[in-house]
């Protein structure tokens, strides 16, 4: 099985429920964004549009990430062909997000709080004990919600539908389906690398 | 404001940038990896020029830089108390092949050199110990000098690094920065005067490799390179990074030692060729400093 996640753009409306719904999920501190929203022009006056478009770790079946990394602990699992890192392999090189071409992992070298002086929230609390400093982070599709058989949160919570999760190589599943009838396309696919999130065209 | 605050306020406003600066491996911590590649190359173009003419403070003194870069390497490092976990991937990873060129480099020098430097060590220069221990440091300092333009070729997200001439260059710049610090030692370890001028031939030739290099890298870019490529070129000549270019590449690593060599000022000594090197090797650390802090992400867009 290889998850690939299917993302709508004529249905996404750019509303971060995404973003935010990520970041409950994982608790990441401020400067880390497993998935934002990128907003972005496109055409020319006066036949302009905005789009926006979601990125997150595109968990590519090539991964630059994993090849450049000195430890293994950027790693692939084998499963479900979802692009992780082992925390307690992470040297904090940082040669995975100089090799990743859609920029989409993060360093935390230092605990970050959302409201700085007043100190940590409970739910920041709970998540500073669960997680290291001094190692990358990164989307992992929400592994431990897919093993209980959920969805991904920002799948989940997307209020438009316009995310889905599914196995691309099951030519019957509806992210196959998808890119199939809709014209599905990668960011950069010129870099090689084999992405497995899909844009459907706005 | 904390460094961690200061760094959320800078990578909000990248964020808003249409070409995003990579900081990760320039500023705070990162400032020490290129110090540690500077130390490293400077190192092991020492340990080859000093083979080459039989200098054996040369030799001593690349062992201890890269002892210097070794460590560098590690502050760089998050987390540097797993450091031994980096010599796992070394069929994928230039960096883990470049952890064990250092770790080559040091354990070669540590068997080798004491018997070159005390005549009465455990075993001579000569013997089969210490010609294996200088045949590893060999090994460690052949990747060591090549390991670096290699990790930076294989960066996909900065397409400026992202070039095959960048391992040609860092070659070059440790070869260029060996014979400087060659030229910085002669006034206390002096060379032979047929050595001298062969060592000064190496890098006036070495010195025109890396122009040459620099020109084709400036008109691959600007003719064909893409657009975050052209913004690199573009921070380095006309940004930021401009004044550190034009004083610190340019007329510090450049023009002061051409000018020297040039004889017109100063008549050529021992001493006169030692601020040759120390200028040469100050250059060589800008241009690495500049060409890493030159980098923006490729933009995230349709």
């Amino acid at each position: 099985m290889r998850l690939a996640m299917v993302i709508d753009l004529k249905r996404c409306v750019g509303c971060y429920g995404c973003q935010i719904a990520c970041k409950a999920e994982h608790g990441t501190p401020p400067g880390v964004f497993n998935t934002r929203v990128v907003k972005q022009e496109i055409g020319e006056y006066p036949t302009v549009n905005l789009v926006s478009l979601p990125v997150g770790c595109n968990h590519c079946s090539d991964a630059p990430c994993v090849a450049s990394c000195p430890t293994g602990a950027s790693f692939v699992w084998e499963d479900s062909g979802i692009v992780d890192i082992d925390p307690d392999k992470c040297v904090g090189c940082r040669s995975c997000m100089m090799a990743c071409p859609y920029s989409n992992r993060y360093f935390v070298s230092e605990r970050l709080d959302y409201y700085g002086d007043k100190g940590p929230t409970i739910i920041e609390a709970y998540w500073n004990a669960k997680t290291q400093l001094g190692v990358v982070r990164k989307c992992n599709f929400c592994r431990d919600r897919i093993m209980e058989g959920k969805e991904p949160a920002c799948v989940a919570n997307c209020p438009a539908i316009a995310r889905h999760i599914g196995d691309i190589s099951d030519p019957t599943s509806e992210v196959s389906r998808l890119i199939k009838e809709r014209g599905g396309f990668t960011l950069q696919p010129e870099k090689g690398t084999g992405p497995n999130v899909y844009y459907l065209p706005a | 404001m904390t460094s961690g605050q200061l760094k959320y306020e800078k990578f909000m406003v990248d964020l808003t940038r249409e070409y995003r600066p990579q900081r990760e491996w320039a500023e705070g911590r990162g400032l020490y990896l290129i110090i540690g590649h500077f130390l490293v190359g400077v190192a092991g173009g020492a340990w080859i020029f000093g083979h080459l003419f039989d200098h054996p403070a040369s030799l001593v003194c690349s062992f201890f830089l890269a002892v210097g870069g070794g460590l560098c390497h590690l502050i760089n490092l998050g987390r540097p108390e797993r450091f031994w976990r980096m010599m796992r991937c070394i069929r994928t990873s230039w960096v883990a092949r470049g952890f064990w060129g250092i770790s080559f480099f040091m354990v070669g020098g540590i068997i080798f050199l004491p018997a070159l430097v005390f005549p009465d060590f455990l075993w001579s220069a000569d013997s089969f110990i210490a010609k294996t221990g200088e045949a590893i440091a060999w090994v460690g300092a052949v990747i060591m000098i090549g390991y670096m333009g290699f990790a930076y070729m294989v960066s996909k997200a900065i397409p400026f690094w992202n070039s095959p001439l960048h391992p040609v260059l860092y070659i070059a710049y440790a070869l260029r920065g060996g014979a400087g610090l060659l030229f910085l030692l002669a006034p206390m370890y002096a060379l032979a005067p047929r050595l001298e001028a062969s060592l000064l031939q190496s890098w006036i030739w070495i010195t025109c490799l890396v122009i040459a290099l620099w020109g084709v890298e400036a008109v691959a870019v600007m003719s064909s390179g893409d657009g975050a490529a052209r913004r690199s070129f573009h921070e380095l000549f006309k940004g930021n990074l401009a004044g550190y270019v034009y004083i610190g590449i340019l007329l510090l690593g450049l023009v002061v030692p051409v000018f020297l060599l040039s004889g017109v000022a100063v008549a050529q000594t021992s001493l006169s060729l030692a601020f040759v090197g120390l200028t040469s090797v100050i250059g060589d650390l800008f241009i690495k400093l500049c060409s890493v802090k030159a980098g923006v992400h490729i933009p995230v867009r349709i």
